[in-house]
């Protein structure tokens, strides 16, 4: 909400956007000229102009605010799709004739929500995944009606694609659970002799490489019995152990640990990290937090200790990278709000509330839990290039009141509220007036005089594209 | 109303004898009055008369002259229709003990066929005239029948053995898409390897043939001249390679012929449909119980070109999947045969009607209606759902239809279930209100002008 009273302070007048609300370097995303895309797109797209009965490749949504995390917030911009990527992003975007266009003036666009885990989502396992998919499914449905576009689930990232089967599996996520608890010292002992042996024998191997491309012929190859290969997967980072930790010794046992054995790690839970910060940050493991998930403070340990509002902050000041997941990883219409992945931003507004950034809690349902998926080179931002998985929200996104009005995932509209059997009727989306529509008319084709825009790209163009991509223009 | 029409209804109470249209002996007329008669060729007739003779419909309109010294059943007032029989596509009520999953393409429908006492009757009396059975069971179960519901009992005589090779995308798709995908692959090599093998004999007999000219060549030029001796010898030496392996019996080497006709490798019973199927000599049907089984299908299949059906089935938990409609762009794209229940299924999860049938008939794709329950209850509703239907606007011509003339023609009927029209068979029903009225009750079955049921004489056999 500061944010907004922000933008509101700094808004001139109405019709004039606002500068920029953080991070300068947005310049970069809107140096594209005006209508570059204009007339490459008209002799690329040939057949498609010559046959109007076909889609368009492009989808937009213009005029609305852009959180791209990562290159700050662009107060009145476009997002332009073509082919389930997105193409650009700015203030001064053309948008290319037919294309469909979203008109988010006065809402809030976001990168599509990324569950680190979720269950009853997608079906299946693995490559089973994609086999399993149904994309109507009710919690299909439901999951991009709570923002999230991408979800992992039985160790696969799935996309929740509507309509479509195609594109559905993005990663298979490579995880090797481990029991590394202080209350089972023989777990412990086991697993630390599993490790020994798979870094023995990895030592071995590349001594046996060595000799062998050093010519040595008596060279003797290691023997491979009793070596664990999730273990050797895990040392040679091709796999990413995942550790249940929520007390103070557990967490410090687990940073032991990945200290002897070098390895990505993610940490489930963490309700005491904030007491181990430091160790945390120097092992370099990341966390998946669930802000209001509790344990209750001993008072008769002489340290801190206990779950904490500000768990989240402490350990972003401390540069740790995490993911926050609410405390059911189902999705569900009969829970309670930002319990479940219905409301996944409600669970992280408590973060928000002990003090971690707005900033921060969007990037650690967006691009941080991409990362931790590994998959953050396709997901978790809006920027050019990556997939075109956004969602458009009424108000802002931590804001309890806020609903996702529309959500694309991979270029194609798979969400629209006012369609939807479950919410469309709850506060539904107002029409535009007809006031409206001319005054977004007219601040189109004022916004081309500005620019000095003439020719085809500037006929060609929406109105309401014109409209939404004239913002700021005057200001540039 | 035109004069010779009304004087025809003067006449017509004096006319019609008690025990109407037992067998008309050959050359008498028998007139069937009605309210109305869906003819399904061009508009419906209001008060109407359909003129039976020989087995057929010799006239059929609103205004005739009585044929000399017919016999007249007339049913007017109570809103009585005449229509072509159902004809009921999917009543797989009829068939019992699934095999479960698996590749089972070798069994017919007809061969698990359960037959309560009098349910065939029952289906006669509801209108019914052929009824589609598909083989029960998940995966490939096997080949769907086609029988008559007046064939006798308990056994009837099937009008066709094998119709279609059944595909099931039920329930889980990865499991339905495993098997499929092996089935389709198992057979692609099946094709592969008779298709080497039919080579290599077809080599094997070329080879053999000019050899054997050869030989005879020599054996000539022997005879004429006897100088030239090295080719004979060479031609005796190679003797060819039989195709199959194993199949000659015990004959010396050089006299191995290979056999005149090719002989295929054997291939699994229950594979073999599909591989039919590959080569387009028939038509699968696949079940499919909630959309995205279709996309799965539309996966799986590919961009090969194969004829196939579409059922929207019945899921055997729970109901219809009522958001069909989100695939229906690509319904109408596959161009194929759609059948689907006769009801108005809720979006999942609410209470919220939709109507699948309606939006992919106005998609332009062609529909057949099954009952909306896989029981007889179903069936003794059918004509309710339709009316549902009907009401919540799909077109009344259409629904009829898609319960008659459709289903009959998808399961190779069509000469059996016509469209009323002079010279057409005499094969309809009559009901004493309007199709679509579900109190109205099938009076009469006519099939080929004999009557198979009439209700009034049933009951006064009772």
């Amino acid at each position: 909400m500061a944010l907004l009273e922000l933008m509101l302070a700094l808004a001139p007048a109405p019709a004039a956007a606002p500068p920029p609300l953080q991070d300068p370097p947005k310049e970069e995303v809107v140096e594209e000229k005006p209508a570059p895309e204009k007339a490459p797109a008209k002799e690329k797209e040939a057949p498609a102009e010559a046959a109007p009965a076909e889609a368009s490749p492009y989808l937009a949504i213009v005029g609305g605010e852009i959180h791209t995390v990562g290159d700050g917030v662009i107060a009145r911009g476009t997002v332009l799709c073509k082919d389930g990527r997105i193409l650009k992003v700015g203030s001064k975007v053309r948008v290319p004739e037919g294309a469909t266009v979203i008109d988010a003036a006065g809402m809030k666009v976001y990168p599509g929500l990324v569950a680190v885990n979720s269950s009853g989502i997608v079906q299946g396992r693995g490559d089973a995944v994609a086999d399993d998919y149904d994309p109507f499914a009710l919690n299909v449905d439901l999951g991009l009606a709570g923002g999230l576009t991408a979800v992992q689930s039985g160790g696969a990232v799935a996309k929740l694609v509507r309509h479509s089967i195609d594109d559905v599996v993005l990663a298979q996520a490579d995880w090797v659970t481990l029991s590394y608890s202080t209350s089972s010292p023989r777990g412990r002992r086991e697993l630390r002799d599993k490790l020994d042996r798979a870094r023995d024998y990895l030592r071995q191997q590349r001594a046996f490489e060595a000799a062998k491309q050093a010519g040595e012929e008596d060279a003797v190859e290691p023997d491979k019995k009793g070596v664990d290969d999730r273990s050797m997967k895990l040392l040679q980072g091709q796999a990413v152990a995942r550790f249940n930790a929520n007390n103070t010794k557990d967490l410090l046992s687990v940073c032991e640990l990945i200290e002897d054995y070098p390895m990505e790690a993610v940490i489930f839970g963490g309700q005491e990290a904030w007491t181990v910060a430091p160790q945390l940050s120097r092992s370099g493991a990341r966390l998946v937090l669930t802000p209001r998930a509790k344990s209750w403070a001993d008072e008769e340990l002489n340290r801190p200790n206990g779950w904490s509002i500000e768990n989240a902050r402490i350990l972003w000041q401390h540069g740790i990278e995490f993911a926050i997941v609410p405390g059911q990883s189902y999705i569900s219409t009969g829970g309670i709000a930002g319990r479940d992945l219905l409301t996944l931003p409600m669970e992280v507004a408590f973060a928000i509330r002990g003090g971690l950034p707005q900033d921060a809690a969007l990037r650690s349902i967006t691009i941080d839990a991409a990362r931790i998926l590994g998959v953050a080179d396709r997901v978790g931002s809006i920027e050019p290039g990556k997939d075109a998985d956004l969602i458009v929200c009424d108000g802002d996104l931590f804001d309890y009141r806020s609903f996702v009005q529309w959500a694309v995932v991979n270029g194609d509209l798979a969400y629209d509220k006012q369609k939807s059997p479950y919410f469309a009727h709850i506060r539904p989306r107002p029409e535009p007036t007809p006031a409206e529509v001319i005054e977004a008319v007219i601040e189109g084709v004022q916004a081309q005089k500005d620019e000095g825009v003439t020719g085809e790209g500037a006929e060609g163009a929406e109105p309401e594209a014109e409209a939404a991509g004239s913002g700021g223009g005057g200001q540039r | 109303m035109p004069a010779a029409a009304a004087l025809l209804l003067l006449a017509a109470p004096l006319l019609a004898p008690q025990e109407a249209d037992q067998s008309a002996p050959k050359g008498r007329a028998t007139v069937y009055r009605v309210d109305l008669i869906e003819t399904l060729d061009g508009d419906p007739i209001k008060n109407g008369f359909v003129i039976v003779r020989d087995g057929l419909i010799e006239k059929i309109g609103q205004a005739l002259v009585l044929p000399e010294g017919a016999r007249v059943r007339d049913l007017r007032g109570s809103g009585s229709t005449i229509t072509p029989p159902l004809a009921l596509s999917h009543a797989n009520f009829l068939v019992r003990s699934s095999r479960g999953g698996g590749l089972n393409g070798r069994f017919r429908a007809v061969d698990s066929l359960w037959l309560e006492p009098e349910q065939l009757h029952e289906l006669l009396e509801l209108g019914v005239l052929v009824a589609g059975v598909d083989p029960p069971g998940d995966g490939v179960p096997g080949r769907s029948s086609v029988i008559s519901t007046d064939g006798g009992t308990p056994a009837p005589e099937p009008l066709v053995e094998d119709l279609h090779l059944s595909f099931q995308m039920m329930g889980s798709t990865r499991s339905a898409k495993d098997l499929l995908r092996k089935a389709i692959a198992d057979a692609e090599k099946a094709i592969e390897g008779e298709d080497k093998a039919r080579e290599a004999w077809q080599k094997a007999r070329k080879e053999w043939e000019e050899k054997q000219k050869a030989k005879a060549e020599e054996a000539k030029k022997s005879a004429e001249g006897g100088k030239d001796g090295a080719g004979g010898g060479k031609a005796a030496q190679d003797p060819p390679k039989p195709a199959e392996k194993g199949k000659d019996d015990g004959k010396k080497p050089e006299e191995q012929e290979p056999p005149k006709e090719f002989e295929a490798p054997k291939i699994d019973p229950n594979l073999m449909p599909v591989v039919e199927w590959l080569r387009k000599e028939r038509v699968v049907q696949v079940s499919f119980d909630k959309p995205a089984a279709w996309l799965h299908w539309l996966d799986l299949l590919g961009d090969r070109d194969l004829a196939w059906e579409a059922v929207l089935a019945l899921p055997r938990w729970g109901g219809f999947a009522g958001n069909f409609h989100e695939v229906k762009d690509s319904i109408a794209a596959a161009g194929v045969r759609v059948y689907l229940p006769a009801s108005l299924p809720d979006l999942p999860y609410t209470r919220i009607a939709s109507h699948p049938a309606a939006e992919l008939h106005a998609a332009g794709v062609e529909i057949v209606l099954t009952p909306p329950r896989a029981d007889l209850e179903g069936v003794r509703s059918l004509r309710l759902g339709l009316a549902d239907l009907v009401r919540e606007g799909l077109d009344r011509r259409t629904a009829i239809e898609a319960v008659t003339l459709r289903p009959a023609a998808a399961m190779g009927q069509e000469e059996l279930v016509q469209a009323l029209k002079p010279g057409a068979p005499a094969t309809f029903i009559l009901l004493d209100g309007d199709f679509l009225n579900p109190v109205a009750e099938v009076q009469l079955v006519l099939r080929d002008g004999k009557v198979l049921y009439d209700r009034a004489k049933e009951e006064e056999d009772k």
